[in-house]
């Protein structure tokens, strides 16, 4: 790393507990989920019992979270609008951009359009992913997980919502769908100016400004 | 009324020209009948002559297969001059004709604490099948309160009253290993709480709903082949919601034992939950007749696997997964990995030119 880098502080070290919080609850959840449902083919804690007990502490760890970020970002910071909401430029030409940027531009070498400031973390792209995982798929599974963990307290809530198989369908779907998006994510944040160059701001909170003419590759 | 009063008089007249003519005279010996027997203690108000246990139900009692044996096979010493006579008439040990299962529960510790009679009435006996599961607990539960049970399984039983009311305590405490989904028909009273209080809807409430002359099958199996297809369940949950009543699926055992064992592999959760879809194959709606018993019709056998409509309210989970749902779930995560490999290769392809550039 060279020294005349800009460089900028993009993560505070609470935001950083809670994405890696987030980040490990989810693996376990997604390994202990998989067990529950595919007993006979995924025996990685290989207890039944001990998978149920580790998925509920890590879904109530992941909806305790949830709301916590949500409070202080919502109400606190009041910026959860502005960083995960799509402006209309973001709508209008941002996505467009960005998805030009990946599919096209990316491979000639040509640098991210997105520029990172401190209030304009994400690109169009990012905000409507993250916006759909924070505001849709993390409360959605929150929800079903919940009503899940209380079948028998929360009858009449599990029946109004259209019973149990339906709950555990939509559960179980939610689920690939948070896969999915892992594996998106993952693949998405080696695309920085190195393959690790993403990794280290939300693991340090130092974000090296990228699109720097001096940049090195 | 009038008719148990005729009969009544009538074994009194009979009796009294027995006694007269007595034993080895014209007549052959008086033999007591079962009507005989009923006559009286089929008429509730027998009650008033010494309490409600001297009542037997003929109604169901005639269904049983005690019938078949009848009564003076178990009261044998009932005299002629019954009830005048001061005397107890006896009863037989049930060990008297099962002595198979006298012999296996009495090598139980549970053969200490409970008596035959404490879980079967006589009069009222039926086979595994014929009898609920809710009424298996009930019997348990007289002695065995249901807060116990939840209390002392919560400590190792996740989501306890859940289980406590999915199946009957001899799924657990007999050895049986066949199990299969029974579904009985529930009736719902919402209250304030969110957990709605849920009794086995009675015979009356369901022919209610039913057509009159095919009887209570035809609730669900309207078609009348004897077996529930998932269209005729679909309709039926039409059917049910606007009288809030509701399918509550039961996982129950196929065997009976009598030994109140605890297998270990009860203990294992992957017993019933880890074997996946092979497990509960067979599904079942048992209907109350009647006069209690109760009588299983056969579902479709992948009505606990259907996404929705066989079983909305019942999921054992790493038993009864959806494949639909399962494909469709393969489906998103293969279109998330998509990205990585599709994008991924065109970047190994392009490396070069992208150093070149530099
Ligand atoms: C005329 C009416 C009548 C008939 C018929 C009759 N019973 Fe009874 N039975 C009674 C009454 C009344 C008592 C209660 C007597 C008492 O408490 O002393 C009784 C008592 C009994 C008891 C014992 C109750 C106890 O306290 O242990 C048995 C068992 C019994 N009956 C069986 C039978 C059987 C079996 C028959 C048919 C073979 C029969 N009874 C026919 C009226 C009748
Ligand atoms: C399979 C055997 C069997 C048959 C058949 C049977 N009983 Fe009983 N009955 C018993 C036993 C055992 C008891 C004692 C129940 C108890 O201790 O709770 C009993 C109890 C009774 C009692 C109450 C007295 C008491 O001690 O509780 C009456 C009355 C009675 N039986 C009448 C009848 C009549 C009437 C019939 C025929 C319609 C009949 N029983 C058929 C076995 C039988
Ligand atoms: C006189 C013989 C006799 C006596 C005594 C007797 N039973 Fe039975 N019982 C039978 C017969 C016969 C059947 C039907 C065939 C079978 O299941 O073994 C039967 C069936 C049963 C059934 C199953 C119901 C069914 O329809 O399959 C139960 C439960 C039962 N008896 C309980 C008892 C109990 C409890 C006692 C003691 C109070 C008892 N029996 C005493 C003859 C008897
Ligand atoms: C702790 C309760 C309990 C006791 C005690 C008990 N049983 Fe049972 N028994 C059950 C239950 C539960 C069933 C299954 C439901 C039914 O058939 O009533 C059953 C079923 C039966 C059956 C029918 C079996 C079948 O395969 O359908 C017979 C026969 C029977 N019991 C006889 C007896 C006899 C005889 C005794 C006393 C030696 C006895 N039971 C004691 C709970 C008990
Ligand atoms: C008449 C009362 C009574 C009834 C009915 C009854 N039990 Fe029990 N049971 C007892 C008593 C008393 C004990 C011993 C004390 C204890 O462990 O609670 C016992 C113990 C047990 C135990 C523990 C046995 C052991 O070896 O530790 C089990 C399991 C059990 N019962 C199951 C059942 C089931 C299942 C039923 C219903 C089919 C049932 N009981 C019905 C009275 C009853
Ligand atoms: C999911 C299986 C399962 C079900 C359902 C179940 N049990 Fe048990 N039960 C067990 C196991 C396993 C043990 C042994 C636990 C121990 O030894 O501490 C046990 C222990 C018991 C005991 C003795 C120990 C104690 O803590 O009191 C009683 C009594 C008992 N059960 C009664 C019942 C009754 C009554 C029901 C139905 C209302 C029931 N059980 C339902 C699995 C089950």
């Amino acid at each position: 790393m060279e020294e005349h880098q800009e460089k900028i502080y993009l993560y505070p070290t609470p935001l950083r507990i809670w994405h890696w919080l987030h980040a490990f609850s989810i693996i376990t959840l997604l390994v202990t989920g998989a067990e529950l449902r595919f007993p006979e083919y995924v025996q990685l804690l290989g207890n039944y019992k001990a998978s149920v007990r580790v998925h509920n502490a890590a879904g109530i760890v992941v909806g305790v979270s949830f709301v916590v970020w949500f409070i202080y970002y919502a109400f606190m910071k009041r910026n959860l609008f502005s960083i995960y909401i799509p402006s209309k430029e973001d709508i209008r030409h941002g996505m467009v951009r960005q998805a030009l940027f990946y599919g096209f531009q990316y491979f000639r070498g040509e640098p991210n359009p997105h520029q990172v400031t401190l209030d304009n973390k994400f690109n169009a792209l990012q905000k409507t992913a993250y916006m759909g995982v924070m505001l849709l798929l993390v409360p959605l599974v929150v929800v079903t997980g919940v009503l899940l963990m209380n079948v028998a307290f929360l009858r009449d809530m599990v029946l109004a919502v259209g019973g149990l198989n339906f709950l555990i369908g939509l559960h179980w779907l939610l689920a690939c769908a948070f896969l999915a998006f892992l594996v998106v994510h993952l693949y998405l944040s080696t695309l920085g100016h190195t393959p690790w160059a993403h990794f280290i701001p939300i693991w340090t909170g130092w974000e090296e400004v990228e699109g720097h003419p001096k940049e090195d590759v | 009324m009038h008719k148990t009063l005729r009969g009544f008089l009538l074994l009194c007249a009979v009796s009294l020209a027995l006694s007269v003519i007595g034993p080895g005279g014209l007549l052959p010996a008086f033999a007591w009948d079962d009507d005989d027997c009923v006559g009286c203690h089929g008429d509730p108000s027998i009650a008033e002559e010494g309490g409600a246990y001297l009542y037997v139900d003929p109604a169901r009692f005639e269904q049983t297969s005690h019938a078949d044996v009848g009564c003076t096979s178990c009261h044998d010493s009932v005299t002629d001059d019954h009830p005048e006579d001061d005397q107890r008439p006896s009863r037989a040990g049930c060990g008297e004709c099962h002595d198979d299962v006298e012999a296996e529960y009495a090598e139980s510790s549970h053969s200490e604490s409970a008596d035959c009679t404490d879980c079967h009435n006589p009069h009222n006996v039926r086979p595994l099948v014929g009898v609920s599961a809710v009424e298996v607990n009930r019997t348990c539960m007289e002695c065995h309160g249901e807060e116990d049970v939840v209390a002392s399984h919560g400590v190792w039983l996740p989501q306890t009253t859940l289980h406590i009311r999915s199946m009957p305590c001899i799924a657990c405490h007999t050895a049986s290993e066949e199990f299969t989904v029974t579904f009985y028909v529930e009736s719902v009273t919402h209250g304030m709480s969110l957990d709605p209080t849920a009794s086995p809807a009675t015979h009356d409430q369901l022919m209610a709903m039913a057509n009159e002359k095919e009887g209570v099958a035809s609730i669900l199996d309207g078609d009348g082949d004897e077996r529930i297809s998932i269209e005729e369940l679909r309709t039926f949950y039409q059917k049910a919601k606007a009288r809030d009543m509701r399918l509550w699926g039961m996982m129950t055992p196929e065997q009976v034992t009598h030994d109140f064992t605890t297998l270990d592999n009860r203990w294992d959760c992957s017993f019933c939950h880890a074997r996946g879809p092979e497990t509960l194959q067979e599904s079942f709606v048992a209907l109350p007749g009647p006069h209690g018993g109760y009588e299983r019709i056969p579902v479709e056998s992948n009505a606990v696997l259907g996404a929705l409509y066989g079983s909305p309210d019942f999921y054992m989970i790493g038993a009864t997964r959806s494949k639909v749902l399962t494909l469709l779930g393969a489906l998103i995560v293969l279109g998330g990995l998509a990205v990585p490999v599709f994008h991924g290769t065109v970047r190994l392809l392009t490396m070069r030119y992208r150093r070149r550039e530099k």
